[in-house]
């Protein structure tokens, strides 16, 4: 089988799945509710995994967050070359949730809740085959495995494609009710639809602080405090700091100036 | 034959099972074999004062025994997943046998409910 998605939109998948109990009620429900799924490959974990996807190449693969001999992304980067699309599969609270969203990956909660795996699905067949998904998990290795935070690109979703913003070229994000607008040097500006909130789960504690209800500031860009209330950029502009955040900002930003 | 139980519900594999009662009784079987060992891997880790292994254990149950409505061990396993590396060992000690005594009730009922189906 190839990983073109015939005229019949059948589609071909592996799962990989250390829990035996995720791997029947995935094939279960893939089963019963989305006939054009077709399981092609098992594997109980990592290494096996590789073996799998190795002599098989499906259109799809779920695949566990965290395994007992590797995580998903470790399996992942032993593959010579990714030519399908993931989705990763995880339990709530799952810290490389994180990653997983500052990547703008896929993924699905276990034990799979059937509207969130049909929209996961039409996800998938809505972007079509194409190379963006391999490129973007390539993308989050690239991060994962670069220890200098500052260099990492985070990947944002939006209207027309998506979006890739590296952590070192955003001043300050400003928050406005379900949109977000990322201030980037060389006065460029980039709107997406996030809450700051969002922004904030995603983006790395030590470099990004909410120095006010709208306003995320970056560390990197911090030129003086001129004032318990407010920030002086390195771009010229001066952020507020809110009253009942000035302790806690005092704080952050003493422990990581350094970053 | 309809049960009555305290700490599971099995709405989900009744629904994911479509009336087939080997179906019912295969995620039963697994629920009962794998929380089993799981319990006692907990135990060891109890023992062992295995922080990491502890928080890693109670991680994968969580989705079998969401499946199964085993609710009242999610908050524990929350908290326990967020706070494994900081929380007093005997605070610990007693959330994660919170988490066994439920977990020991529910595998009691999934054997009650086998056994009646045997009989």
């Amino acid at each position: 089988m190839t990983n073109t998605t015939s005229i019949a939109q059948k589609i071909s998948c592996a799962i990989i799945d250390d829990d035996p109990f995720i791997r029947d009620l995935l094939v279960d429900k893939l089963q019963q509710y989305f006939p054009e799924v077709q399981v092609m490959a098992i594997a109980r974990n990592g290494k096996e995994g590789i073996e799998k996807l190795q002599e098989s190449s499906p259109d799809l693969v779920f695949l566990d967050v965290e395994m007992n001999d590797m995580t998903g992304f470790e399996m992942l980067s032993f593959l010579p070359e990714i030519t399908f699309k993931t989705i990763f599969i995880t339990s709530y609270r799952h810290y490389a949730i994180k990653a997983i969203r500052f990547n703008a990956l896929d993924y699905l909660l276990k034990p799979f809740d059937l509207e969130e795996l049909r929209n996961a699905i039409s996800r998938f067949k809505n972007q079509g085959n194409g190379a963006g998904k391999p490129e973007r998990i390539h993308q989050a290795l690239a991060n994962l495995t670069n220890s200098d935070i500052k260099e990492h690109i985070l990947t944002l979703n939006t209207q027309d494609g998506e979006l890739k913003i590296a952590i070192k070229d955003i001043l300050q994000i400003q928050g406005d009710r379900n949109y977000s607008c990322i201030h980037l040097v060389k006065n460029r500006r980039e709107v997406v639809s996030k809450t700051l909130s969002d922004l904030e789960e995603i983006l790395d504690q030590e470099f990004f602080f909410r120095c006010h209800k709208s306003h995320l500031v970056n560390i990197l860009h911090i030129h003086s405090i001129p004032s318990t209330f407010s920030i002086q950029l390195s771009s010229g502009l001066t952020l507020p700091v809110s009253r009942r955040r000035k302790q806690d900002f005092q704080d952050w930003y003493h422990k990581n100036k350094t970053a | 034959m309809d049960y009555s139980f305290s700490y599971i519900d099995l709405s989900n594999v009744r629904s994911i099972s479509r009336g087939d009662s080997t179906r019912v009784k295969k995620y039963i079987v697994q629920f009962q074999e794998l929380i089993s060992e799981r319990l006692d891997l907990l135990n060891e880790a109890l023992e062992a004062k295995d922080r990491v292994q502890i928080r890693q254990i109670c991680h994968k149950m969580i989705p079998q025994l969401e499946f199964f409505g085993v609710k009242e061990v999610r908050l524990p396993i929350s908290r326990l997943e967020l706070e494994y590396e900081t929380m007093p060992m005997e605070e610990l000690h007693s959330f994660v046998q919170k988490i066994i005594s439920r977990l020991s009730g529910a595998l009691a009922e999934v054997q009650e409910f086998l056994k009646n189906q045997v009989d």
